[in-house]
């Protein structure tokens, strides 16, 4: 999910992925053959640009740091490539990765063919549960106990908005008083209609509506399908996400206009859109397409609450050829020193709340006038609420996101776009054995 | 062989001898054409394992129920009924014949036109043939991303309209934009590939024949329509064909023109971008429904064969020896016309 604001520069970014050349008989241990690394004296990890870190890959090519003998070797693969290749692979049991990063969208359709991956409980993954944010771990397991993923990284939200604009408004716009002035959805509403009313520009409350259909459906535990393998898309707390975009569209408060689309940058630069209810990994791409409304923009809690939007696992596959050694190797690259690290290169938000207290993330952000980011995004990651997806999210939220879309481009009526999305979900998901 | 050899049934032993020398000298003159096959062996070897192996496969997969990794469960004909009642799929067939036709029409005849002037032109003919052709190579993903540009709200084709005088069209948030954005990007891909089939066809005509017009006074329209488009017909047929074919497989200019940071929509509002093949590659491989999407695939093939079959009875419905007596009729009749 969170990926597409990205994906357009991964897919100019893209590079050669795929097996490692084969060095012939350096490892001769007798580990499963459908490791893509056979044959060779390192272990293979495939990612996509952007995933990890490559100053910490490097040296995990030279010899894991406590791990003697251990080279792990990683190849990038486009990210959008990366899941039919590791299907691919699975499928023909042959030039499988030992370890492969998994999105969170993804990790769970991975879940019907659970036993392609290593459970990590039985690689001692227990003995570092403490490290890592509760939320995330729990999002490791597959309905069955199984843990598949590793905790990589995070997606703590957040309401970004535009002080100025708030300002000129005369609502609260210091951080602490917008958080305290809105505590819920509504009450966002009612400001959006007040910026729309009092500031001269006429801005936008928000880009659109599927954004926040989106946040307030991460805002609850439960998605569209439950780990029973039932559809509750038709449920109160999809109905209560619908209703309240709805709302935004019909009081006018919405710019209509799809993220990542020059539209959108435009909109953003010229101040016509006054807040942004996404996750932390949107800041460089806000950064990247206004530059100009630097030290204008500040960051607050959610209204009804913090959730997490994104971030991705490690996993070890079955053809993995020395699981030990390589879950030493996700203890080492994942401890939160090194998240740490990969959040000073590439802005990885950790998911190991030890590394929130680091002098290192506490860094005035001036883009944010000043503010540090992580006052904000740190208790979001802490509290975040505990989500379960299912391997047919995407099936199922499809329809929904579609027909959104259709009410707030093409004037649908919602009513009807609403029946038609529990209907077309529902036929889909019959089909797919969800009940 | 053996009713020659031995009317009673079993040929004598040193006759069946003789056969069998016959016979084993077969092996060595077929050695004779191994070095000329193991020559062309690589097209077919890679074309068997790339191009039959998985057609031959996602035949046998449109019967199946499989998520890409785990075991395949035999469903018979039950996906390519669901795809049956599938409307987002019925959809899909709209949009890309709409597509299609809007695409392929202007093309073809842009394309004429190109290729007719190319033809006509001295100077810088080389260039100007690289030039047309460039589109067709460039990376479809970079291009789809300007044509983003392009078809914003506050984009070029907006402020043109606007220049002069008209108001934007929403051209990424309404059908009929939608359907146009998405034609107008493959008509600029193919126009120039089309128009250098079509200067290709006009070479081969005879120069006489243009001689022949420009002498009797026709002017450049009458030249093209009278007498290059009917000696045309067989190259018009295989842009027609090519283009059917590749116009019903709209995939990339759909995909990266509406994959933005909008979760979960695929072909834009209204899903009125969305072709057979978008459909297909979101239900294959973001969905990970294989056997859907390999019905699908079927399905496509279908379609495709129908419409080239259609395609090629209009294009060479009549008969191409007629053509040379109107022609000849034509030109007299002009030259009479003019020497009068």
């Amino acid at each position: 999910m969170e990926h597409r604001t990205m994906s357009r520069r991964r897919f100019l970014g893209a590079s050669l992925g795929g097996a490692g050349a084969a060095l012939p008989g350096l490892a001769g241990c007798g580990a499963p053959s459908g490791s893509a690394s056979a044959g060779t004296g390192h272990l293979s990890l495939w990612y996509w640009k952007g995933a990890l870190s490559e100053e910490l890959l490097r040296t995990a090519r030279r010899g894991v740091p406590g791990v003697p003998g251990l080279r792990v070797q990683g190849s990038q693969i486009p990210d959008g490539d990366i899941d039919s290749k590791v299907r691919t692979s699975l499928a023909a049991r042959a030039y499988v990765p030992d370890i492969t990063v998994a999105n969170s969208d993804n990790l769970a359709t991975f879940f019907p063919d659970e036993n392609e991956f290593l459970d990590l409980r039985m690689l001692g993954a227990e003995s570092v549960r403490d490290r890592y944010l509760d939320w995330k771990w729990k999002s490791c397991f597959t309905p069955s106990g199984r843990m598949i993923g590793f905790p990589l990284d995070a997606g703590p939200t957040a309401l970004y908005y535009r002080r100025d604009l708030f300002r000129e408004a005369g609502l609260a716009h210091e951080p602490a008083d917008v958080a305290e002035t809105i505590p819920s959805w509504e009450k966002f509403i009612a400001a959006g209609k007040t910026l729309r009313a009092k500031v001269p520009g006429k801005p936008y409350l928000v880009s659109n509506i599927g954004n926040v259909f989106q946040q307030v459906l991460l805002q609850s535990p439960k998605q569209f399908v439950d780990a029973d393998n039932r559809f509750i898309g038709d449920q109160e707390h999809v109905r209560r996400a619908w209703d309240l975009s709805v709302e935004i569209l019909r009081q006018r408060l919405s710019a209509r206009i799809t993220d990542g689309t020059p539209d959108f940058n435009a909109a953003l630069s010229g101040g016509r859109v006054a807040t942004m209810t996404t996750a932390v990994w949107a800041i460089n791409g806000l950064k990247d397409s206004a530059p100009k409304t630097s030290g204008t923009w500040r960051l607050t809690t959610m209204p009804d609450g913090p959730a997490n939007y994104g971030g991705s696992y490690l996993t070890l596959t079955r053809y993995c050829r020395d699981p030990e050694a390589a879950f030493a190797f996700l203890t080492w690259l994942l401890s939160p020193a090194n998240q740490l690290k990969s959040y000073q290169e590439i802005s990885l938000f950790p998911t190991t709340p030890a590394a929130y207290a680091a002098p290192a993330m506490h860094r005035p952000d001036p883009f944010f006038g000043g503010q540090q980011p992580i006052d904000v995004f740190g208790p979001a990651a802490e509290n975040a609420p505990v989500n379960y997806f299912s391997p047919y999210e995407e099936t199922a939220n499809t329809p929904f996101f579609q027909e959104l879309t259709n009410v707030e481009t093409l004037g649908k009526n919602p009513e009807r776009a609403w029946r038609d999305a529990v209907n077309t979900a529902e036929t889909t998901l019959t089909r797919l054995g969800v009940s | 062989m053996a009713t020659v050899l031995d009317p009673a049934g079993a040929p004598p032993a040193d006759e069946r001898r003789t056969t069998r020398r016959t016979r084993s000298t077969a092996p060595g003159g077929r050695r004779r054409h191994i070095p000329p096959l193991l020559a062309i062996s690589p097209f077919y070897v890679l074309f068997a394992v790339f191009g039959t192996f998985p057609v031959l496969y996602s035949l046998y997969l449109s019967f199946q129920d499989w998520d890409g990794i785990g075991d395949m469960r035999f469903v018979g004909f039950q996906q390519y009924g669901w795809l049956l009642e599938d409307s987002v799929f019925w959809h899909s067939v709209l949009n890309t014949f709409e597509i299609w036709f809007l695409s392929t029409v202007p093309m073809l005849f842009l394309a004429l036109v190109l290729a007719f002037l190319l033809h006509s032109q001295v100077r810088f003919t080389g260039a100007m043939r690289v030039a047309y052709f460039i589109p067709n190579v460039t990376s479809m993903v970079a291009m789809t991303v300007v044509f983003g540009s392009v078809f914003a709200q506050a984009g070029l084709a907006n402020s043109a309209l606007r220049a002069i005088g008209l108001d934007g069209i929403g051209w990424l948030s309404s059908e009929w934009g939608i359907k146009s954005s998405v034609s107008l990007m493959i008509i600029w891909r193919w126009v120039g590939y089309n128009a250098l089939i079509f200067l290709a066809g006009l070479q081969a005509i005879p120069t006489e024949h243009f001689e022949a017009a420009r002498v009797d006074g026709a002017n450049s329209w009458q030249t093209l329509f009278r007498v290059v488009l009917p000696q045309l017909r067989p190259v018009v047929l295989f842009a027609a064909v090519t283009s059917t074919i590749n116009g019903l497989q709209i995939f990339t200019e759909s995909q990266v023109l509406f994959q933005s940071s909008d979760v979960g929509t695929t072909g834009g509002p209204g899903q009125e971008g969305m072709t057979i093949v978008l459909y297909l590659w979101q239900k294959a491989f973001k969905e990970h429904q294989f056997g859907y999407g390999a019905a699908m695939g079927w399905l496509l093939f279908a379609i495709i064969a129908v419409f080239t079959i259609i395609n090629w009875r209009l294009v060479s419905g009549s008969d191409r020896d007629d053509d040379r007596p109107r022609l000849a009729g034509l030109l007299r009749r002009k030259g009479a016309r003019d020497g009068r």
